[in-house]
């Protein structure tokens, strides 16, 4: 793992530890975060907490724990932790004093006296530590490490962060116990579609902020449009229980009021989050440049730049309606292969990625008719209004009742209706054969019919379609 | 010859053609019908589709001669080769729905039993449909577009063709119950042919001359008629002022049928579109192979060929230009012309020289008419 840089670094992994412990556990738990900031000397000192009722805590991963400036030791931290765990078979509580400050390959790690549990069963672990850090900073530094592993919706693991400012206790983001409240049958969804209803209330949650902050009404708020897609790929070797999985969910959201200054700040660029193995992480740059390559015009979409900065990973795209924004998670993640190995292939993380991206845009394709047509299908589209308008007056203009009764009865409607009635009516069918045809890939289209379909048009050879611009007469072709 | 065309021997050739009918009002309007009908049954069925559109192929592979066995007359046809024009392909689109408004705009024309030229067409379409229809050369596809789907003539459409011919000399016309009209007497500009099929083929025709001459310009057609030439040599004259549209050629048609011992005689420029236009007279067109093959005549050619060129002044010739180059060699690989036809074609491309009629004015203005009954007497035409 890499050395930490900043205290919220460190605090991000000791909660990632607790997130660990907990995972490993059966049962439900509980991960709490408890700040409590006071004055030193005149110098803002933060009191920090981090406990879970996860699995008992091994002190390995503690082992490993570096920190990349020393300067940290000097400004803010004196580099010790104070680590109490015990597992659900221990008769005591463990407490140890970890220094990282000591430096060389081996943490300096001082038991002290055990706590006898006196026959009570339970597990957990409190990791306490003392900094010289902003409240503030760290406050909302932690918070937002939260809220993005909320969006995993781990069902059995619940979240409480309790401040203590100046002897006045407050509790933050209160008791959010997951899943959120839109997801059914949390426990037994699963982990993409916990990613999905999680992804979706942490973006309406953060437009709901956005927008609260500007001092707008939330209801202008906006329909959001959600597709998923995992994908796994096969065991490296017999020996390997879980295979690599990813799970992308990409929801596209419209803003109704188009005024607002929400819709214009988040515009174009998307902020690609992606979580390793249930824990928020950054996209590797050979995975984020192999986004490029997805074919995001058959979607109808244009991908502009690929940047990586600032510890985000964005997209910026070049055709986006002005009220429209698009938003992207992957999860990478060992899990249990349920398919037979023989049909799946052994695939990198990055055409991992890709695929559950194309997997999750064609899930919103199927769901949501209309959307991300490709250009194609855009331009066709733009001539469906003439072609009905030329139909309807086909129909209408007819002097046989006959005719005409029969055309509008295949259309499903009455005689004598008029004919703004009919044009909608065939445009709204033609738009949904385009809207279909664009969701087929381009080797599952079955032949499309031919307008006067007889005996001798299917035994006689087709020549390429007529492009335009390709009927040049020649001189003989009056 | 007629009757001949018209037996129920189909020779394995005629089985291979495909023919625009010539239907009534109603029959064309009835296919309109199914073709929107079958449309709207395929956009409202289990599997809803947007139908292709299968148009025979009018290009030059898809285009067969049909030699005759028993006659002098050759023509062109179109066989079963299709395209066809889908909404489903985005930068072809467009054509599709120019077919469809041209069959609401015919349809809406039979109905109100009247009939439109393509000229008047295009503006109609032009003011309705300004994004689809930028000119006319694209509403004329778009009619032949509409020719080749539904396999019917364009006059049965409606549309009449453009009335640019012109007849002069020794023929007296009478439409039904009007007057019988002297192609004599109507001064240098002839008695114009209508674009109405219809009215052409109920004109009653009479004539004295002993030769129809064919000729390619107008200016040269006014001069021959000036001339009172038909009166030196009892001829027809008859021109389409360039490109022979379907009603000049339908006429010409007609006169043969008529009076099937005059010789047709084409009197052209020295270059291969002058040979090209002959060749339209003579066999139809690809273009409007489904039609135009009914009108095919058999037209001889008097002049300007090779062995004229002697009567030219060098000044008078100019050389070939790309175009015509390309014109000769698609005439080359036409297989429609016969041997005589192709040495000439030959001489005129290894020369690479042209030369129009008016060349022969070096001669004197009344030299045209010399010449023409010169070569008439000598029988020098091929």
């Amino acid at each position: 793992m890499d050395a930490v840089r900043t205290i919220p670094d460190l605090c991000r992994r000791l909660i990632s530890f607790a997130l660990r412990r907990c995972r490993a556990s059966d049962d439900l738990c509980r991960v709490s975060v408890a700040l409590a900031a006071s004055q030193l000397a005149g110098s803002p000192v933060v009191r920090i907490s981090i406990s879970d009722t996860g699995a008992a805590c091994c002190l390995e991963e503690f082992r490993d724990l570096r920190v990349a400036d020393p300067r940290i030791f000097a400004e803010k931290w004196d580099g010790t932790l104070a680590v109490r765990t015990t597992g659900a078979s221990d008769e005591e509580v463990h407490y140890y004093n970890l220094n990282l400050k000591e430096g060389g390959t081996d943490n300096m790690l001082t038991r002290l006296p055990s706590i006898a549990k006196n026959g009570m069963r339970f597990s957990g672990t409190e990791v306490c530590l003392s900094v010289s850090e902003k409240f503030e900073v760290l406050l909302g530094e932690i918070k937002q490490f939260i809220e993005k592993v909320l969006i995993l919706n781990i069902p059995n693991i619940a979240f409480e962060l309790v401040v203590q400012h100046e002897n006045v206790y407050k509790s933050c983001c209160g008791d959010t116990f997951l899943p959120s409240e839109s997801m059914p049958s949390p426990f037994s969804a699963s982990n993409v579609e916990r990613l999905k209803y999680g992804f979706e209330d942490y973006i309406l949650k953060r437009r709901n902020n956005l927008d609260n902050n500007l001092g707008l009404s939330s209801n202008a708020m906006e329909h959001l449009r959600t597709g998923m897609g995992s994908i796994c790929s096969s065991k490296i070797s017999e020996r390997q229980n879980p295979g690599l999985t990813v799970d992308a969910v990409i929801i596209i959201s419209e803003f109704s009021d188009q005024t607002s200054p929400c819709s214009m700040e988040c515009g174009h660029q998307t902020q690609v989050l992606y979580f390793k193995d249930f824990l928020p992480s950054t996209i590797s740059k050979s995975s984020l440049i192999a986004l490029k390559s997805i074919d995001w015009k058959s979607y109808g979409l244009t991908l502009g730049n690929v940047m990586d900065q600032g510890g985000g990973a964005y997209l910026e795209w070049e055709n986006l309606p002005p009220h429209a924004h698009i938003d992207v998670i992957f999860h990478c993640y060992q899990a249990e292969v349920n398919f037979p190995p023989s049909k799946l292939k052994v695939l990198s993380e990055r055409s991992l990625l890709k695929k559950a991206a194309k997997l999750a845009l064609d899930d919103m394709k199927e769901k949501h008719s209309g959307i991300l047509l490709s250009d194609r299908a855009l331009k066709i589209q733009s001539h469906a209004p003439d072609l009905a308008r030329t139909l309807a007056g086909l129909i209408l203009s007819s002097n046989d009742m006959e005719f005409q009764g029969e055309c509008l009865s295949l259309l499903g409607l009455q005689m004598g209706v008029g004919a703004d009635i009919v044009e909608e009516c065939v445009l709204d069918k033609i738009d949904a054969v385009i809207v279909l045809n664009d969701r087929k890939p381009e080797r599952c289209k079955e032949p499309v019919p031919f307008l006067f379909e007889d005996d001798c048009l299917q035994e006689m050879d087709f020549e390429d379609e007529c492009e335009e611009g390709e009927d040049s007469y020649d001189f003989l072709d009056i | 010859m007629e009757c001949l065309r018209e037996s129920s021997l189909t020779f394995f050739s005629d089985q291979r053609r495909c023919c625009a009918d010539v239907l009534p009002a109603a029959e064309a309007r009835a296919r309109i019908e199914v073709a929107v009908l079958g449309f709207l049954r395929t956009l409202t069925s289990r599997d809803p589709a947007i139908s292709h559109l299968p148009l025979i192929n009018r290009t030059s592979s898809n285009s067969r001669v049909n030699h005759g066995l028993l006659t002098d007359i050759s023509w062109i046809f179109l066989s079963h080769s299709f395209c066809t024009r889908s909404l489903m392909r985005a930068n072809a689109a467009k054509a599709f729905i120019r077919v469809w408004k041209v069959m609401e705009m015919c349809y809406q024309i039979l109905i109100q039993e009247k009939k439109v030229t393509q000229r008047e067409l295009y503006y109609k379409l032009l003011c309705t449909s300004s994004e689809y229809f930028t000119s006319q050369l694209q509403v004329n596809k778009a009619i032949q577009d509409t020719v080749a789907l539904l396999r019917c003539s364009r006059y049965s459409l409606g549309i009449m063709a453009s009335s640019r011919g012109l007849v002069a000399g020794r023929l007296l016309l009478q439409e039904p119950n009007k007057e019988i009209v002297d192609c004599c007497s109507c001064g240098s500009s002839g008695y114009p042919i209508s674009g109405d099929l219809n009215l052409l083929e109920k004109l009653i025709m009479k004539t004295d001359a002993r030769y129809i001459i064919l000729v390619e310009k107008h200016a040269i057609f006014q001069r021959l008629v000036d001339d009172h030439v038909f009166n030196q040599i009892p001829s027809i004259l008859i021109t389409a002022k360039g490109y022979p549209d379907i009603a000049t050629r339908f006429f010409l048609h007609r006169m043969s049928q008529n009076f099937p011992h005059l010789p047709i005689l084409a009197l052209v420029d020295w270059n291969p579109a002058g040979l090209a236009i002959l060749c339209t007279f003579k066999f139809g067109s690809i273009g409007m192979g489904l039609e135009a093959f009914r009108y095919a005549c058999n037209v001889k050619w008097l002049g300007l060929r090779g062995s004229d060129m002697e009567l030219i002044p060098e000044e008078s010739f100019t050389p070939l230009k790309p175009k015509d180059i390309g014109i000769a060699k698609s005439l080359m690989s036409s297989k429609l012309l016969q041997d005589k036809y192709q040495e000439e074609l030959a001489f005129m491309t290894e020369t690479g020289r042209r030369a129009e009629i008016e060349a022969l004015y070096f001669h004197g203005y009344d030299y045209l008419g010399k010449y023409i009954a010169k070569k008439i007497v000598q029988v020098d035409y091929i």
